[in-house]
């Protein structure tokens, strides 16, 4: 029924987690998947105009370097399941936006994604981004706990 | 991967559609459904006291077969295409209570529900109840849109 899912991952332990499972589920319905990870565009603390282009170039070297790093894990789950597979790197300040937009362009038919990632606050809220997509996003989202 | 799914329904138009697509997924994942309907204990606020016993009685009756109605049509669809499928009707002020209770209770694996019902307010937010199931549940929830 699902035939294309998207998996975000901001590389947290519960993204993590959420990925082994919608590898798992993609596997059983015989989906192939997209994961995504999407960096903030903005150096945390200060403006760019205060900052050094070598640095800011170094900072967007590391977000990629790390992202990969997250979109490798979801490359060799799906390997290991005989799942077919593709990666997207995305800066975007909003990442519910870049998740939304991916989706869309790729064609996926379903986001399954964390209920919460980096930013924890587990018992009370649900994760902001995975919210911000709920509210906007025009195919189904599979939140995983 | 999803063995036992429940499909709580307010008989709202979307959430007619997410039934019928939980159905759907339940036979192509080969599980077995759990269909709910909510009815609230008070349809009256604040001026309770004021209403007549027997009008009360006589709402109550009636929120009651319209909510059997939604379940019947649920077990309709789901015996059509040959998926296992038992209902429940309970009565509570917090739907997103006894929707979490009767999937723990019934070992559910899966919630599959609309992102809004009855109450509308489609284009900005996700619907309250849908919310409140998605901060509490402890298990998997696939909303539907």
């Amino acid at each position: 029924m699902f035939r294309h899912i998207l998996l975000p991952t901001d590389g947290s332990s519960l993204s993590e987690a959420a990925i082994q499972e919608g590898v798992r589920f993609a596997k059983s319905l015989g989906a192939k998947v997209t994961g995504l990870c999407v960096a903030p565009l903005q150096h945390p603390f200060f403006c760019d105009a205060e900052i050094p282009a070598e640095a800011l170039e170094q900072a967007a070297q590391r977000w990629k370097d790390q992202s990969e790093a997250y979109l490798a894990v979801i490359e060799k789950a799906a390997r290991q399941a005989g799942v077919a597979c593709d990666v997207v790197y995305e800066r975007n300040d909003h990442p519910y936006e870049a998740v939304i937009r991916v989706a869309e362009q790729k064609g996926c038919d379903l986001i399954m994604m964390a209920s919460h990632g980096r930013r924890g606050v587990r018992a009370l809220l649900i994760g902001s981004e995975t919210q911000k997509v709920l509210t906007h996003s025009k195919i189904p989202v599979l939140v995983y706990r | 991967m999803f063995t036992h799914i429940l499909l709580p329904t307010d008989g709202s138009s979307l959430s007619k559609t997410a039934v019928q697509k939980g159905i759907q997924f339940a036979k192509t994942v080969k599980a077995k459904i759990t269909g709910l309907c909510v009815i609230p204990e008070w349809g009256f606020s604040i001026y309770e006291s004021e209403v007549p016993g027997k009008f009360k009685d006589e709402a109550a009756a009636e929120r009651k077969a319209k909510a059997e109605g939604y379940l019947s049509a649920l077990s309709k669809a789901a015996k059509e295409v040959g998926v296992p499928c038992d209902v429940v009707l309970e009565t509570s002020d917090q739907p997103y209570e006894a929707i979490i209770n009767t999937a723990t209770k019934k070992g559910c694996d899966l919630i599959m529900m609309a992102s809004h019902g009855r109450k509308g307010v489609g284009a900005l937010l996700l619907g309250s109840e849908t919310q409140k199931v998605l901060t509490h549940s402890k298990i998997p929830v696939l909303v539907y849109r």
